[in-house]
């Protein structure tokens, strides 16, 4: 990465004795849509709330665009913010609304109000411009909060949850015009939630938090299929945890003793460590182990339901006694109480330390 | 009507009378068509309203009612506002404590807080006068105005001026442009209520004012020389104007809390 838009470093946020940040380095590229994705408590708002100055870091500093903010008030800082219960004006028309930013930097009327009408065409309110915001729907205002924070060209637009309150569908289309907007615009975006589908369908880079600290930062593909920790494996989607040993090792291929088989997978890991296996339910493989699989036995089929997309089966392997996730295609027969085959692909295993 | 159900309606329609029996009996004997406001009604005339708006010293009690309360509620609905939002926004360690000993005066008697400003005007020599009745009706009202504004200051509120901070006001303009006016219907309803709580206030009037007095306080006099249907216009006009009030500052609080 060349110059960071966003950098933090070494930022502790703590609370009396409660420390809800500790001691953060992070560095968001111009242009970036970054996901701080984390579950209640994890810190990530109050990231967020630091980068936008309504949070003032008990250490470390935080700059934008090479200049330290830490020390700036909010209305200072070249960023704009839409907020979780968007916080719009209410006494003001949805035109003055998404102005108001403009008003403040003394931009003439005409000026503004040409602007504000263009971005309300923007997010999809082309002619919304006269109405108060009474009168619109929640995903509206969703999109007048949007409008107004992009209409001041903040060098980072910050997103506090903003999906939230929406519901499925319409957070879906959400979703997918932020990605639209953040690209035509070319502005960096740094959005926190708590939902792993969302930080995956919309994000460039994820940053995955907990108990105020950062677990995982990567693209979505990379979090999701090769997680670096436990953590992460477990809160972005299901996966099947495997405890083990390494029993023998290579400088490339890890083999590790579990309850239910033993696995060779390409990783570097010292013989003796206590790891944990992660698989992903979808990648395990119905069937006797073929060239370039590693075979897990046989099981029993303890419980199956249908998801639309894919059947979700619970397979009691035969040794050890553990449970396997399987994630099978959602045309196949897949009898309650059948014994069937498993194995894997060494590459889908993901070995996790400590 | 299940037994249950009549009583319950028997007990409403009881309670109703008992509240608005000498009410009625009050606006009723204003249209007396007689010389004493007591039963039996004698024929409806308007001759008594006709007396009331040419008592030059009802008008003028009135006039300085109208002054004493829009002043004193002005300034009471102004500074409550004030206390609640930098109470609400600067949150300092001990905001309860502050926010009762604010509210306390409201559980005195209007008789001790009268007494207290005549002893303490006496004291520091300031004579009796409307001047000295409106501050009175500041020190009865604050508390309540200030009740009402912070009642209203929540933590979306907090977040919309944050919003605005966001956008590069500063915490003047975001007062000014984002809180009063989004405020406004509260602080409206609170001016309102301070007025019509001064408006007919008898006991702190009484006691603090000498020569010039306000309406309660005319009416009080007038009482000395028995009872009059025209004291029951006065008094009609007084509940009427209390009346419509109330009904004023219910739609602005409502009108408040849909834009919430």
């Amino acid at each position: 990465m060349a110059e960071p838009l966003v950098r933090l470093s070494g930022v502790v946020k703590r609370y009396g004795e409660t420390v809800a940040v500790e001691r953060i380095d992070l560095d968001i590229g111009a242009g970036e849509f970054v996901v701080l994705l984390g579950p209640s408590g994890s810190g990530k708002t109050t990231v967020l709330s630091m980068i936008g100055g309504f949070t003032a870091p008990s250490e470390g500093r935080i700059f934008i665009g090479g200049e330290d903010v830490t020390d700036l008030p909010p209305a200072r800082r070249p960023k704009a913010t839409v907020f979780q219960d968007y916080a719009l004006f209410p006494h003001m028309s949805v035109r003055n609304n998404v102005g108001f930013g403009l008003a403040m930097r003394k931009v003439a009327k005409a000026e503004r109000d040409a602007r504000a009408d263009a971005m309300l065409k923007l997010v999809g309110l082309d002619g919304f411009g006269d109405r108060g915001i009474h009168q619109l729907s929640g995903g509206q205002r969703q999109r007048v909060a949007l409008a107004r924070a992009i209409a001041v060209e903040p060098k980072v637009l910050l997103l506090d949850e903003p999906l939230g309150a929406l519901d499925l569908a319409l957070r879906r289309q959400m979703q997918e015009e932020l990605v639209h907007i953040q690209k035509r615009l070319g502005t960096t975006f740094v959005h926190v939630t708590h939902d792993q589908e969302e930080a995956m369908s919309i994000a460039d880079r994820i940053v995955v938090m907990r108990a105020g600290r950062i677990e995982d930062v990567g693209a979505p593909a990379r979090v999701y299929l090769q997680p670096a920790t436990l953590f992460t494996a477990t809160f972005m989607g299901e996966s099947n945890i495997l405890p083990g040993e390494v029993v023998e090792a290579t400088s490339s291929v890890a083999w590790v003793k579990t309850a239910i088989a033993t696995l060779a997978v390409p990783a570097q890991a010292a013989i003796g460590t206590r790891v944990n296996l992660s698989i992903r339910p979808e990648q395990l493989v119905i069937g006797r182990a073929a060239e370039g699989t590693e075979d897990l036995g046989t099981g029993r089929v303890s419980e199956t339901s249908f998801q639309g997309t894919h059947l979700r089966a619970r397979v009691a392997m035969q040794a050890g006694g553990g449970e396997l996730l399987l994630r099978a295609p959602a045309t196949l027969d897949l009898a309650v109480r059948g014994t069937i085959q498993l194995s894997v692909r060494p590459v889908d295993v993901v070995l996790l330390k400590g | 009507m299940r037994p249950r159900h009549v009583l319950i309606a028997v007990y409403v329609a009881a309670a109703a009378v008992f509240i608005f029996l000498p009410v009625v009996m009050l606006v009723l004997y204003s249209f007396q068509d007689g010389l004493v406001p007591v039963p039996p009604f004698r024929g409806f005339s308007l001759r008594w309203y006709e007396k009331v708006f040419a008592n030059r010293k009802l008008l003028e009690a009135m006039g300085n009612s109208v002054v004493v309360g829009g002043l004193s509620s002005a300034v009471a609905a102004s500074l409550g506002f004030l206390a609640a939002y930098g109470l609400a926004r600067s949150r300092p360690r001990r905001a309860d404590a502050i926010q009762y000993a604010l509210m306390a005066p409201i559980t005195v008697s209007y008789l001790i807080i009268g007494m207290g400003l005549l002893i303490t005007f006496n004291g520091a020599g300031i004579d009796r006068s409307l001047v000295a009745v409106g501050i009175g009706h500041v020190v009865i009202n604050l508390p309540l105005c200030f009740a009402i504004a912070y009642s209203q200051l929540g933590e979306h509120q907090a977040n919309v001026e944050r919003a605005a901070q966001d956008l590069g006001a500063s915490d003047l303009q975001a007062l000014l442009l984002i809180t009063v006016p989004m405020l406004w219907p509260t602080i409206l309803a609170a001016f309102f209520i301070a007025f019509t709580l001064s408006w007919d206030e008898f006991v702190i009037a009484f006691l603090l004012s000498k020569f010039d007095v306000t309406l309660p306080v005319v009416i009080w006099n007038m009482l000395h020389a028995g009872l009059s249907p025209e004291l029951n216009a006065a008094g009609t006009l007084v509940f009427t104007t209390s009346i419509a009030l109330v009904i004023l500052v219910e739609l602005l609080l409502a009108r408040g809390n849909r834009r919430g």
